[in-house]
């Protein structure tokens, strides 16, 4: 066991300097006050107290709420369809699987930014779809935008993910449910999807966690302006403008909480139980 | 000789003794090439108390955070900042900044708007070199005289913008800083403020803020101000305009130059002019923009740099700058050649008004920005958005956190 401990401790180590170090950290910040003029003060919960009396806190998890429970779904399905085409596509293979990565190659703040032009009020959008949407002005349509351009940057990433699951489904399932009478509708609800789940799990914790983090979208595209400043958002407006790093510690602390909660969450509902599975 | 040995790390020294040597002069990008002119004048003079420039990313928040964490560890790396007009109360009251001497750096030589822009308290914490102030561009191809007041802005778009069929007024309109600029100068503009000169007694809730906001509110309603609008910073607006579809833009003089060079980029070189912002009863009053020169309280060199920042202030300097804070600049033939809106920004400057002036600043402008920014989307009545703002304001104002 000594032995065992032994080997672990380079690990442990590592993590404690990296993930450990810096949350504790926060943790610790989000304790003291930020005095214009005087040295920081300890208050205890106050920062906390501040967060959640405030609308701010609570309208920013609505939004971060929001985009998470629409772009998710939306991703997952895109996702799979992507998935079973690069899966398909039989001539042609390589240049399928390249156009659909492309998007997730790019990073997402020069994704946003090529999205802020083009989402220009006389921008290509507007021009192409010959409409004058008002895509950084207004709440809905903004919100929209944010979507919108999460899901086509991202869902080539859960595309990944899901096709690494369905190249280890073997031949001999299908067989087996051809054989049964199956049509192809009942061999993907009944063979494709349960054994998927692991690979969907990933997908699902993956992008869930990213969404309720967003930052450059909204950041880039808007601000937060229009109803679109989420967690994240509003951590570094508190910790760069208004240079409060005691409250921005607070709200990066709270966000921290709820992101662990929710990864729990997701891993209890999705996980594969063997038994379903034969089933 | 005496042999001099390394400084200690020390901040504050006995007022009167001397301090020479080298300084560091951190800014924003530098694009225009102008600062570095300057500082190179002024290395040829003194080898040995050399400035060298040190450029901060080119958004604002991240210079001032880089500002701040550098102050906030008591570091002497920066001896001068270039730094936003907006930011002074703030850094002024976090106590980073040395006091400078009113009579040397803000004397009647210094247009007095730009002189107000570096006070906090009574107190100069900002030597001005060069400023700003919004400016209205008009199509003079298509108007003949510049609108003073509103009621001619809102004829000629009415007369001249219905005939043209082009878009008729915009300025900074999106929920950033810009947005807080142009109510705070239609706010201006009708008498109003936001805050009084005390910088402790909230004054937005008055009938001539709300006439200021019903004007910008009203150009939305009636289309006079273009729908898209809402969406534009600077660059989105100087756009439309140098592309011929806007009669009259609220912007910095930077506009100017890009806009009088003929090319793809601007098919209205030569067909427009510019003028002060129109009022509600005569001409009206611009925010004064731009970047004072602060002092850092830990710098081990202060005689050197404030010794720079007056070089900075000299007509040597001065003749480099885009908008110069000499009043005598302004009248030098050769400067206004070059740019010929000279004696225009002139008349602005001295009736130019400034922002709140307050150490919670990013807390005030943020309400602003909010509350205005609702009101020209029309999901809040104008008097809703004052009386609201009147409140947070209150609050924003006077707390220390």
């Amino acid at each position: 066991v000594a032995w065992a401990w032994c080997l672990l401790a380079p690990a442990a180590a590592v993590l404690c300097v990296i993930v450990a170090a810096p949350t504790l950290g926060a943790i610790y910040a989000s304790l003291f006050d930020d005095p214009i003029g005087t040295t920081p003060r300890f208050i205890g919960l106050g920062n906390y107290r501040e967060a959640l009396a405030g609308g701010d806190f609570w309208a920013a998890l609505r939004i971060s709420g929001l985009f998470t429970l629409v772009s998710v779904p939306l991703e997952v399905v895109v996702g799979l369809g992507l998935a079973m085409l690069m899966h398909r596509a039989g001539a042609g293979r390589a240049l399928v699987r390249a156009t659909v990565l492309t998007p997730w190659t790019i990073p997402s703040a020069t994704v946003a930014v090529l999205w802020a032009w083009m989402l220009q009020p006389p921008g290509i959008v507007n021009h192409l779809l010959g409409i004058e949407v008002l895509w950084t002005g207004e709440e809905w349509a903004a919100k929209c935008a944010i979507v919108m351009i999460d899901v086509w940057k991202t869902s080539p990433f859960v595309a990944l993910l899901i096709l690494a699951g369905l190249e280890t489904i073997p031949d001999e399932l299908y067989e087996a449910a051809h054989m049964d009478g199956a049509g192809s509708w009942q061999s993907f609800v009944y063979v494709t999807l349960p054994m998927l789940r692991p690979a969907l799990l990933i997908a699902v914790l993956f992008r869930t966690l990213d969404a309720l983090r967003l930052y450059d979208l909204p950041a880039i595209l808007t601000g937060g302006a229009n109803d679109t400043a989420t967690l994240s958002v509003l951590v570094a407006r508190a910790v760069t403008s208004d240079l409060r790093a005691g409250y921005g510690s607070a709200l990066s602390t709270l966000t921290f909480a709820i992101l662990f909660v929710v990864a729990l969450a997701v891993i209890r509902i999705l996980m594969p139980r063997r038994t379903v599975l034969g089933g | 000789m005496m042999l001099l040995a390394p400084a200690p790390a020390q901040s504050q020294t006995s007022p009167g003794a001397e301090q020479r040597g080298p300084i560091t002069f951190a800014t924003g990008n530098d694009a225009s090439g102008v600062l570095r002119r300057a500082i190179d004048k002024w290395n040829r003079q003194r080898p040995d108390e050399q400035v060298t420039m040190l450029e901060l990313s080119t958004s604002a928040d991240e210079q001032r955070v880089a500002l701040a964490q550098n102050f906030q560890a008591a570091s002497s790396r920066y001896d001068v900042l270039n730094a936003d007009v907006a930011w002074t109360a703030e850094f002024a009251a976090r106590n980073w900044l040395e006091p400078l001497d009113q009579k040397r750096f803000a004397g009647p030589a210094i247009l007095p708007a730009a002189a107000r822009s570096g006070i906090f308290d009574g107190t100069l914490f900002g030597a001005p070199y060069a400023t700003s102030a919004g400016m209205m561009f008009y199509r003079s191809d298509l108007i003949k005289s510049p609108p003073k007041t509103w009621d001619e802005l809102t004829y000629l778009c009415q007369t001249v913008g219905k005939q043209t069929g082009i878009g008729c007024y915009a300025g900074q309109f999106a929920q950033y800083e810009g947005l807080t600029v142009n109510i705070a100068e239609a706010v201006a503009s009708a008498g109003g403020s936001f805050i009084g000169d005390d910088d402790k007694q909230v004054t937005i809730d008055s009938p001539q803020a709300r006439a200021g906001l019903r004007f910008l509110v009203e150009g939305f309603q009636r289309g006079w101000i273009p729908r898209a609008a809402i969406t534009y910073k600077e660059e989105d607006g100087r756009r439309a305009f140098q592309q011929g579809r806007l009669l009259f833009l609220r912007n910095w003089p930077y506009v100017y130059a890009l806009a009088a060079t003929a090319g793809p980029d601007s098919v209205i070189a030569g067909k427009f002019d510019v003028a002060p912002i129109p009022g509600e009863n005569a001409a009206g009053r611009s925010i004064v923009g731009g970047k004072n020169l602060m002092l850092s309280r830990f710098s081990a060199h202060k005689t050197s740099a404030l010794d720079w920042m007056e070089f900075m202030q000299s007509e040597d300097a001065q003749v480099e700058m885009q908008a110069p804070v000499l009043v005598k600049m302004y009248d030098d033939p050769g400067l206004q050649r070059r740019l010929p809106f000279m004696p225009v920004l002139k008349e602005i400057m001295l009736h130019a008004a400034i922002r709140p002036a307050t150490p919670n600043y990013h807390a005030v402008t943020l309400v602003i920005q909010k509350n205005t920014y609702a009101a020209l989307q029309g999901r809040k009545s104008v008097d809703q958005a004052v009386v609201d703002m009147a409140a947070e304001l209150k609050q924003a104002i006077s707390s220390r956190y």
